[in-house]
C-alpha cells in the first residue's frame, strides 16, 4: 500500500497487490492436510487423494472457515475427521459399522486412559503442571497481542471501515494533522469518507464534589463519535452542527463509561451536572457505553471535550486556526465501495489544490500515508518495535511449550517402556495395532486437555497480572487483556496439538514393537526409543540455553544501565512533583506567582539543600527540540539545527548537582527584565566554538538572541542509551509554561519531603491537583522499563526452562540407570570401582548437556543480534553471558546426571549375578 | 440367496446415521462428493458436516458394499466440475433405503401411536 508521491499518479500505479492475501495461509494449511493425507492406507490414498484435496478447498472457502479463528475451527474440524476416518479406511478393521463402534472403543479408551492418570498421581501432576505452564504462558502472551495488536477497535461499528490519516514530511512518515488541515480533508473528500474526525489528547483537571483529579482526556471534533458510530448510554454525545459552530461557545463533557463508574459512583442523575474542568464551567453531556473505551486500544479515555473548546482546555495555545502546529490524529469513514487506495489519490488531491491555495503552509510536505485502523496497531511508527517485541515473545513462549511437550513426551515414552510387556502381551493376543495406538492417543490427548484446562486458570491468572501493570507514565492507560474467546479457540489448538505431538511418538514406538521380542524374559530395553530420549534431552538444553543466555545479556544490561553518569547525583535523594497552574485557569502572572510561592515553601522545608523548577525533568519519554542559529555558524544542507531543551529556574541544576565547567549557572534575576540568557551543555558548546570560550558567545533561539552565560557537563536527556547530544537550558523566567515540577535535592529520605509537597501546594490552591510526586530513582524507571521488563521476563521464563531440562535429563539419566542395573551390577562384580561407573555414566550424561550446549550457544548468538539495539552498554556476545550461563547450566546438568549416576553405584553386584 | 448374487440385504441393515444420509441425497440424483456433503448437513440440520475423510471412507466403503457407484458427470458446470468424482444409487442401495425407511416408519409410527394412547 504505496501512497501517491505525486497526486496525479495514475491509478493503476497504486494497485499492485496480490488479489488474495490470504494465498499464503491457505498454501500452508493445504500443505499440512496434504501431508496428514499419509496417515491413510495407500491405496485409498492413490484413489481418492485428489478428491480429499478438492473437499478442502471446497471447505475452505466456506464462511465459517475463514479469517483466524475460522482456520482453527478447519484445523480442528479437519482432526476430528482424520482420526474418525483413518482407522475407517483401514483393511485390517475388526468392526464393519464405522464410527459407532469407535466411539464405544473412545469411551472405554477415556475411561481407560482416566484410571491410568489416576494410579499414577505424581506423574499425572508433573506433566500436567508442565504442560498447563507452557499453555499457560502461550494462551497469556497471545491474549496480550491479541488485545494490543490483532483485536480491532472495540465498540466501534464496522471498525474495518475505518481509516486513519497521516500526514508525511521528509524524516516523518506517520505526523499529525493540524485543525485547519483537518477542516480542509473533512470539506472536500466527501466522495470517499462518510465522516472525518479528529481529536488529541489533553491534559484535564476536573473539579467535583469538592475534590480535583488531574488525568489525560482527550478534545474530539463533533463528528467524532459519528465516526466512530458510537451512540451514548446516557444523554448524548457530540453532534455535527451542533458542537461545532463556534469556538468557546460548548462548556459540555462527555464521560467515559470507566470513570462514570470510578469517579461518580455510576451516578445515573449525572447528566446535566456542572463540572470544573480546567479551571473553568463545563455540563455534562452523556456518558458512553462500556465497551468503547476511546480511539485507541491502550487506554481507557475518562474525558471527551468539543474541539472548539480547545482555547480553554489548553490555556496559552491556540490551534483552532494554527494551520502548522500538527498534533492531531485524523480518522476517516470508508463510504461503501470506496477503498484505501482510492482514499489515498482523493486525499493527496486536496493537497495539491491546498499546494496551489497556500504554498508556504505546504512546501515540505510529502503527502500522506493512510492505515486502515485494523492494521494501525499502536502507532503505525511503532509497528516494527511492536510486531517484534511481540514475535520474540511468541517465540520464547512457543519454546517453552515445546520443552515442556518433551519433557511429557519423554515421561510418556519411559512408561510406553515399562508397558511394553503389556501391549507385547495384547498384540500378541490378536489386538489390532490401531487400537492399541488409539487408546494410547486418547490417553495423551485426555491429559493434554486436563493440562489445557489447568493452563487456561493461569492464563487467567497471568493476564490479570499484566492487566493491572501501569506503565510509570501519567495516563488512563489501560488494555482490555483478558482471555477471551480467540484466547481459548488458540489454547484448545495447542494442547490438542501438544497431546498429539507428545503422544505420536510412545503411541508408534509401541505399535512398531515386536510382541515376542516384547514378551522374552530379557527384552533389549536399552535400545527401545532411547535415542529419541536423547535427541529431546539435547534440544531441551540447547533452548533453554537461547533464554538463559538471552535473560544474561538483559540482566547484564540493566547492569550497564546503572554503571551510565546520567549527568545528575544520586537520584534517590531527589523529590520530584509536578503542577500546573494553566490547567486551573491561572493566566501567566498569576501561574507565575503560584509556581514562585511553592518553590520557596518547598526551598523552606526541613532537610532540602536546594530546589528549582524545571518543564520536563531528564530520562522521561518527553524531549522538546527548538530550532537555533549561531552567529557565524553555517548549518550544512541537513544538518540539524533543532536542539534540545529545557525551561529551569534558577537552582535547578544545583539540586540535580550537574556540574558546571564554566561561567554562572541560572539567576533569579534572568527575567522579562533582564538580558536574555542561556546554558549550554559541554558537546554544544564543542560543536559551535570548538577550542573557545563559551561564555559570551551567543545563541538565537526562543525568539531572543541569547548570551551563553554558563557551559554545564553533558549528560543523559531522553534515555541512559542515547548517544551525547547537544543541549540547551533556557530561563524559565524569560520562556514561561505553566506545566512544572518542582525538584528538591534533600539531606535525608525524601518522603517526608514529598508529602509536605503536597501540603504545600493544597495551602497554595486547594483545587489544583499535584501529579508525578515521586523520587527521580522513580522517574527514571521510565527509562530502564524496557530492559528491566526484558531481563524480568526473560529471566523467568529462562528459569522455567532451566528446571524442564534438568528435569528432562534427570529422568532421562535416572530411566537408562534404572534400565542398565544389572549390567552395572556385573560390571561392579567384575571388579570396576564404584567411582568408575560414577564417571561412566556421569560422562554418558553430560555429553548430551555439551552437545545441547554447543547447539545453543550457536542460535543463541544468531539471537542475540536481533536485540542489541535493547541493550545498554553490553555487547551482543557479551563474554559473562556467553561463558558464564552455559557454565552454571553444564553444572545443574551435571548435578541431575550424578544423582542417577551415584544410585547406579550403589547396584547390588550379588543381585545383579543372581539373576543371570 | 439373493437374486443378483450381491451382498444380502440383511446384512447392511440397519444403516448408520451416515449411510442413510448419504444415500438420501443421492437418491436425489447422481451428485459429486463435496454436494453429498452439503446436502448432508442440510438433511441433518447441520448436525452431520462430513469432513474429507469420513465422506470419502463411507463412499469407499459404500461403494465396496454395493451401495452406490460411480458415474459420468451427468452434465453439471461449474467449478472443477470435470475433475470431480460423481456417485449414484444402486438397485440394492434404492432396496436398502426402501428398507430403511420402511423400519424407521415402522418405529415411528408405533412411537407416535403409543405417545397419542
Amino acid at each position: 500500500m504505496e501512497p501517491a508521491s505525486e497526486p496525479n499518479d495514475p491509478p493503476h500505479g497504486l494497485d499492485g497487490r496480490d488479489p488474495d492475501p490470504d494465498d499464503e495461509g491457505h498454501d500452508l494449511l493445504r500443505g499440512l492436510y496434504r501431508a496428514v493425507l499419509r496417515l491413510y492406507p495407500r491405496g485409498f490414498r492413490g484413489r481418492y487423494e485428489s478428491d480429499l484435496l478438492q473437499a478442502f478447498d471446497d471447505r475452505r472457502v466456506e464462511r465459517r472457515f475463514t479469517g483466524i479463528l475460522g482456520g482453527l475451527q478447519l484445523v480442528l474440524f479437519l482432526a476430528k475427521d482424520v482420526a474418525r476416518s483413518v482407522p475407517m479406511t483401514r483393511g485390517d478393521t475388526d468392526e464393519p459399522r464405522g464410527w459407532e463402534m469407535m466411539m464405544s472403543d473412545l469411551v472405554s479408551d477415556v475411561v481407560f486412559g482416566g484410571r491410568m492418570l489416576i494410579k499414577s498421581p505424581v506423574f499425572t501432576v508433573t506433566a500436567v503442571l508442565t504442560l498447563a505452564l507452557g499453555i499457560g504462558l502461550n494462551t497469556a502472551a497471545f491474549s496480550a497481542v491479541h488485545a494490543l495488536l490483532l483485536r480491532p477497535l472495540e465498540g466501534t461499528e464496522e471498525p474495518g471501515e475505518l481509516v486513519q490519516i497521516y500526514r508525511s514530511w521528509a524524516g516523518i512518515e506517520f505526523g499529525a494533522n493540524s485543525i485547519p488541515h483537518y477542516r480542509d480533508l473533512r470539506d472536500r473528500t466527501g466522495e470517499v469518507f462518510e465522516d472525518v474526525a479528529a481529536w488529541a489528547y489533553a491534559p484535564m483537571a476536573l473539579s467535583a464534589d469538592g475534590r480535583t483529579d488531574r488525568t489525560m482526556g482527550v478534545i474530539a471534533s463533533a463528528d467524532f463519535f459519528r465516526t466512530y458510530g458510537v451512540t451514548a448510554a446516557l444523554g448524548r454525545t457530540f453532534i455535527s452542527g451542533e458542537e461545532d459552530r463556534a469556538p468557546g461557545a460548548h462548556p459540555v463533557v462527555v464521560l467515559g463509561h470507566g470513570y462514570w463508574q470510578g469517579r461518580f459512583g455510576s451516578d445515573p442523575q449525572v447528566v446535566g451536572r456542572t463540572v470544573t474542568l480546567n479551571g473553568h464551567a463545563f455540563e455534562i453531556l452523556g456518558v458512553l457505553p462500556p465497551d468503547f473505551r476511546g480511539p485507541v486500544n491502550y487506554a481507557d479515555i475518562p474525558l471527551y471535550v468539543p474541539l472548539m473548546m480547545q482555547r480553554e482546555v489548553m490555556p496559552g495555545r491556540d490551534l483552532i486556526e494554527a494551520r502548522g502546529s500538527n498534533s492531531f490524529s485524523v480518522v476517516g469513514r470508508l463510504r461503501e465501495g470506496a477503498t484505501v487506495e482510492r482514499a489515498g489519490q482523493v486525499v493527496d488531491g486536496v493537497l495539491a489544490q491546498l499546494r496551489d491555495e497556500l504554498p508556504d503552509d505546504y512546501e515540505n510536505q510529502l503527502g500522506h500515508r493512510l492505515v486502515l485502523q485494523e492494521e494501525a496497531g499502536i502507532h503505525p511508527m511503532f509497528a516494527d518495535a511492536t510486531v517484534g517485541m511481540s514475535a520474540v515473545m511468541m517465540t520464547v513462549v512457543g519454546l517453552l511449550l515445546l520443552m515442556a511437550c518433551v519433557n511429557v513426551a519423554n515421561l510418556f515414552l519411559a512408561r510406553a517402556r515399562d508397558r511394553r510387556r503389556e501391549m507385547g502381551l495384547r498384540l500378541s493376543l490378536g489386538a489390532p495395532r490401531r487400537r492399541i495406538v488409539q487408546q494410547l492417543l486418547t490417553e495423551s490427548v485426555l491429559f493434554s486437555l486436563l493440562a489445557g484446562a489447568a493452563g487456561v486458570g493461569l492464563a487467567v491468572l497471568a493476564t490479570r497480572a499484566l492487566a493491572v501493570f501501569q506503565p510509570p507514565v501519567d495516563g488512563p492507560w489501560h488494555v482490555a487483556i483478558g482471555v477471551d474467546g480467540t484466547a481459548l479457540w488458540f489454547t484448545a489448538g495447542v494442547s490438542v496439538a501438544a497431546g498429539l505431538v507428545f503422544g505420536m511418538v510412545p503411541a508408534f514406538h509401541s505399535a512398531r514393537s515386536d510382541p515376542m521380542a516384547a514378551l522374552k524374559a530379557d527384552p533389549d530395553r536399552k535400545a527401545f526409543g532411547s535415542r529419541t530420549s536423547s535427541l529431546l534431552v539435547v534440544l531441551q538444553v540447547a533452548l533453554s540455553l537461547v533464554l538463559l543466555v538471552g535473560s544474561g545479556l538483559f540482566l547484564r544490561s540493566l547492569q550497564g544501565a546503572t554503571r551510565i553518569d546520567p549527568g545528575f547525583d544520586d537520584p534517590t535523594h531527589l523529590a520530584l512533583a509536578s503542577v500546573d497552574p494553566g490547567l486551573q485557569g491561572h493566566d501567566e502572572v498569576r501561574s507565575r506567582q503560584v509556581l514562585d510561592r511553592m518553590l520557596e515553601e518547598v526551598r523552606a522545608l526541613p532537610g532540602v539543600t536546594a530546589a528549582g523548577l524545571v518543564d520536563y525533568p531528564p530520562l522521561g519519554l518527553s524531549y522538546s527540540t527548538r530550532g537555533v542559529g549561531i552567529p557565524g555558524y553555517e548549518f550544512a544542507e541537513g544538518e540539524q539545527n533543532s536542539l534540545g531543551y529545557i525551561r529551569a529556574s534558577e537552582g535547578y541544576l544545583e539540586a540535580m548537582g550537574t556540574e558546571l565547567l564554566e561561567g554562572r549557572t541560572l539567576r533569579r534575576t534572568d527575567d522579562d527584565a533582564g538580558a536574555p540568557v542561556i546554558v549550554v551543555n559541554r558537546r554544544f558548546a564543542e560543536r559551535f566554538w570548538p577550542g573557545e570560550s563559551a561564555v559570551g558567545k551567543v545563541v538565537s533561539t526562543a525568539g531572543a538572541e541569547r548570551e551563553v552565560v554558563g557551559v554545564v557537563e553533558t549528560g543523559k536527556y531522553q534515555s541512559l542509551g542515547e548517544t551525547p547530544r547537544e543541549f540547551m537550558v533556557l530561563p524559565h523566567r524569560q520562556v514561561f509554561a505553566s506545566g512544572m515540577t518542582v525538584v528538591a535535592r534533600t539531606a535525608g529520605e525524601p518522603g517526608p519531603v514529598l508529602g509536605r509537597v503536597r501540603e504545600i501546594v493544597r495551602g497554595i490552591d486547594p483545587d489544583m491537583p499535584v501529579f508525578d510526586v515521586r523520587t527521580m530513582a522513580e522517574h527514571m524507571g521510565t527509562a530502564l522499563l524496557p530492559a528491566r521488563l526484558g531481563g524480568i521476563l526473560l529471566g523467568l521464563f529462562g528459569v522455567l526452562g532451566l528446571t524442564l531440562a534438568a528435569v528432562g535429563i534427570y529422568g532421562v539419566m535416572a530411566y537408562s540407570v534404572a534400565l542398565r542395573g544389572r549390567e552395572l551390577g556385573i560390571r561392579i562384580a567384575l571388579g570396576a570401582g564404584r567411582r568408575e561407573v560414577v564417571r561412566m555414566v556421569l560422562r554418558e550424561g553430560l555429553r548430551l548437556a555439551v552437545v545441547g550446549t554447543v547447539l545453543g550457544l550457536v542460535v543463541a548468538a544468531l539471537a542475540a543480534r536481533g536485540v542489541q539495539g535493547l541493550l545498554y552498554d553490553v555487547d551482543a556476545l557479551d563474554p559473562v553471558a556467553f561463558i558464564g550461563v552455559p557454565l552454571m547450566l553444564v553444572a545443574i546438568a551435571a548435578l541431575a546426571v550424578y544423582l542417577p549416576a551415584r544410585r547406579a553405584s550403589r547396584a547390588d553386584p550379588m543381585g545383579a549375578l543372581k539373576a543371570e | 440367496m439373493a437374486p443378483d448374487d450381491g451382498p444380502d440385504l440383511d446384512d447392511l441393515l440397519p444403516l448408520t446415521r451416515t449411510v442413510f444420509h448419504i444415500l438420501v441425497a443421492l437418491a436425489g440424483g447422481p451428485r459429486h462428493g463435496y454436494a453429498v456433503a452439503q446436502e448432508v448437513e442440510e438433511l441433518s440440520d447441520g448436525r452431520v458436516v462430513l469432513g474429507p475423510g469420513t465422506l470419502y471412507g463411507s463412499l469407499s466403503r459404500m461403494q465396496e458394499a454395493g451401495l452406490i457407484e460411480e458415474t459420468e458427470n451427468p452434465g453439471e458446470e461449474g467449478l472443477h466440475a470435470e475433475r470431480r468424482r460423481y456417485y449414484r444409487m444402486t438397485a440394492l442401495g434404492s432396496a436398502a433405503l426402501g428398507s430403511e425407511s420402511e423400519r424407521l416408519m415402522r418405529t415411528a409410527n408405533l412411537a407416535r401411536s403409543r405417545l397419542e394412547a
